[in-house]
């Protein structure tokens, strides 16, 4: 059970209170965009829009299920607006969104199967047009809802674990391993298997930002024998490569990623040298996007660290982009280990039908 | 065949099941066998007239949507109200599926794209007409899809809607591939591996567009699963390939030239249909869940 502090004040302070942590969190996400600043892991952001779907589950009113979703989605839709490139967030609230759905399924009596996809099935069967307007009010939905969404909670502070736990089977003896720049689930997957095999990795530095550095020396003071080289040098490396593993920022409905710039590269010499390429990526990272919206896709940073301010001269003559992202197509992907397993990319539409609900992909 | 003439829009599978239920509602069986014996006599009937892929789909959907019926309920005539019911509540729900497929796919047309597609299908007319009131600026290329030239249908149709639209030889599709963006078919059928039966031409078209790099994006409406696996050309049954009047009269099918062929799943993107935006692994998924 969720205790409340808030739950001792006056119902006009907590609405108050409540809006003031949703601004809090809003203007964190689009300073916390930069590439530059201090970057927060994708898990964080997951952890934090969870508990304050939790918080808004719990304090703002509504009475029936179709007004709390109605809130979730508002909010929903001014956070990622506020940073589109953080799937994470949309991820989160599509999936309390679905828990919504399935308490007000159980709720209601009617088995969890019914209400759910579209199908050749429901077409044939169906008695009517259904209009689910999840207008029916149940006192026990509340408490319902926030222990789901506690349990997600759970699930969320455990994927890396899980995810490292599988270490083992995918990482041998005498293996060399690539990687680019610095994943958080990568780092502890490979210090996983470092407990008991050895291995040598080779990461990739992943220009401009340079994460690459960062993860060599935290890799090497687990005691992993690393190598850093630089983004030009991946083709040239990958013959004596045995496996590549590497992190993504989102895993698109289709199987495809999106990751830091340079993954494409690596993908395609992984691909030449017919070299599994392995993705470890929490379920949370799983967005029901298909890679085709240019507004959404891209984001760009300040291109001063390809080129920087002091160059002068040439600086009124060229075009500079510094894009952070890269759409890796899920042809190149080997194998998703994920904190539920490890999957094919062409298994994704089934994950995601299991986590989101189809009229929930668009806020 | 009447229904089909009265409304040329209309898909020629829903024009079978508008027939099959309309041939329900005037049965006077007694029993649910007698009832599904004379449905299937009808369905052979129809597919004597047009033997397409899609009439021979819309058939067994709706067998099989009599089947489920009936097994729910036992009386005869409560069972037939039912199913009148729900045929006609059927047929609304997939007279709304070309627009669902076309609010689906229009946002994957970029403005300024060049969109190449084959023969004439309604649903991709659809979803262009969604793209250009949406106010995209594309350009078409159709082919002309010989024997019937019903490229030009298309191309006329597209000129309307101030598409700009160019008609290329069959055989230039491969000369007009990298002026091209994407590629987008329609589908006389999707089968259980998650590939699709179109017009003669469509083969070639994927198997170019792969070559090329070019997503290849197949829009069809769900009603076209067909319960088919075949692994090559040859498997496809004849009885889909050539056009019913050619398979009474015609003895010898090796000198007529087939009016489909069969794209394999692995040249194909992804398949917009009203269930939602699938990947080929997910078609069969959805035939399953139908016909479990």
């Amino acid at each position: 059970l969720v205790v409340e502090n808030e739950a001792t004040m006056p119902g006009s302070d907590k609405e108050t209170d409540l809006t003031e942590r949703i601004e809090a969190f809003l203007s964190d996400l689009k300073r916390g965009g930069s590439g530059t600043g201090p970057l927060r892991g994708s898990a964080e952001t997951a952890r934090e829009t969870t508990a304050l779907l939790r918080r808004i589950t719990a304090q703002a009113r509504w009475s029936s299920a179709g007004d709390l979703m109605e809130i979730i989605r508002k909010e929903g839709r001014r956070m990622t607006a506020a940073q589109p490139s953080e799937t994470t967030v949309g991820n989160m609230i599509r999936r309390v969104l679905k828990i919504i759905r399935e308490e007000y399924a159980r709720s209601r009596g009617s088995s969890e199967e019914t209400d759910q996809q579209e199908s050749l099935h429901k077409l044939l069967t169906s008695g009517g047009l259904s209009e689910e307007n999840f207008r029916q009010h149940f006192a026990a939905l509340k408490a319902n809802v926030i222990e789901a969404i506690n349990e997600l909670l759970t699930e969320l502070e455990g994927t890396t674990d899980n995810i490292a736990m599988q270490a083992l089977e995918h990482i041998h003896s005498n293996e060399v391993i690539m990687t680019i720049g610095r994943s958080r689930t990568v780092e502890a997957f490979l210090k996983d298997a470092a407990r008991k095999r050895k291995f040598h990795v080779i990461v990739a530095e992943c220009a401009p930002f340079c994460q690459g550095h960062e993860m060599a020396t935290s890799l090497s003071k687990a005691g992993i024998e690393t190598t850093v080289i630089t983004d030009a040098a991946i083709f040239a490396v990958m013959s004596r490569v045995n496996k590549v593993i590497i992190g993504t920022q989102t895993v698109l409905a289709n199987g495809g990623l999106r990751a830091v710039n340079g993954t494409h590269t690596l993908a395609l010499a992984a691909k030449h040298h017919s070299t599994p390429l392995i993705v470890c990526a929490p379920m949370f990272k799983l967005s029901p996007q298909f890679p085709n919206e240019e507004d959404t896709f891209h984001k760009f940073v300040s291109p001063h660290e390809v080129l920087p301010f002091t160059e002068g001269e040439i600086l009124s003559k060229v075009n500079v982009h510094c894009p952070v992202f890269d759409y890796v197509p899920p042809e190149l992907i080997t194998l998703f280990i994920s904190n539920i397993g490890g999957h094919a990319p062409s298994y994704i539409y089934r994950l995601m039908s299991e986590l989101y609900h189809p009229e929930d992909h668009e806020l | 065949d009447d229904n089909q003439m009265k409304d040329p829009d209309m898909a020629s599978a829903v024009a079978a099941i508008r027939t099959l239920l309309e041939f329900l509602k005037r049965d006077k069986g007694e029993t649910i066998l007698g009832l599904r014996e004379s449905l299937t006599s009808a369905t052979d009937c129809l597919t004597g007239v047009d033997s397409s892929v899609a009439v021979s789909s819309g058939g067994e959907l709706f067998l099989r949507f009599i089947s489920l019926t009936s097994l729910e309920h036992q009386d005869l005539s409560r069972c037939k109200k039912v199913m009148e019911e729900r045929g006609e509540l059927f047929l609304e729900k997939i007279s709304m599926s070309r627009a669902k497929v076309a609010k689906l796919c229009h946002t994957f047309i970029k403005d300024g794209a060049k969109i190449l597609t084959h023969s004439y299908s309604r649903v991709v007319l659809r979803v262009l007409e969604k793209a250009a009131a949406e106010k995209k600026r594309f350009s078409v290329y159709v082919t002309e899809s010989q024997p019937d030239a019903a490229g030009r249908q298309m191309a006329e149709a597209l000129r309307k809607l101030n598409v700009p639209v160019t008609v290329v030889l069959d055989a230039a599709v491969g000369y007009v591939l990298e002026k091209v963006d994407l590629v987008i078919v329609g589908a006389e059928g999707v089968v259980e591996s998650g590939g699709i039966i179109n017009k003669i031409g469509t083969y070639q078209m994927a198997v170019c567009s792969k070559a090329h790099n070019k997503p290849f994006y197949v829009v069809a409406e769900s009603f076209k699963f067909v319960r088919l696996y075949p692994l090559n050309q040859q498997d496809v049954p004849d009885k889909f390939k050539y056009k019913a009047d050619t398979l009474k009269t015609v003895q010898n099918l090796s000198e007529e030239h087939p009016m489909i062929d069969y794209t394999p799943p692995s040249l194909i993107t992804l398949l917009f249909t009203d269930l939602g935006v699938l990947t080929p692994s997910a078609v069969s998924d959805e035939l399953i869940k139908l016909y479990l």
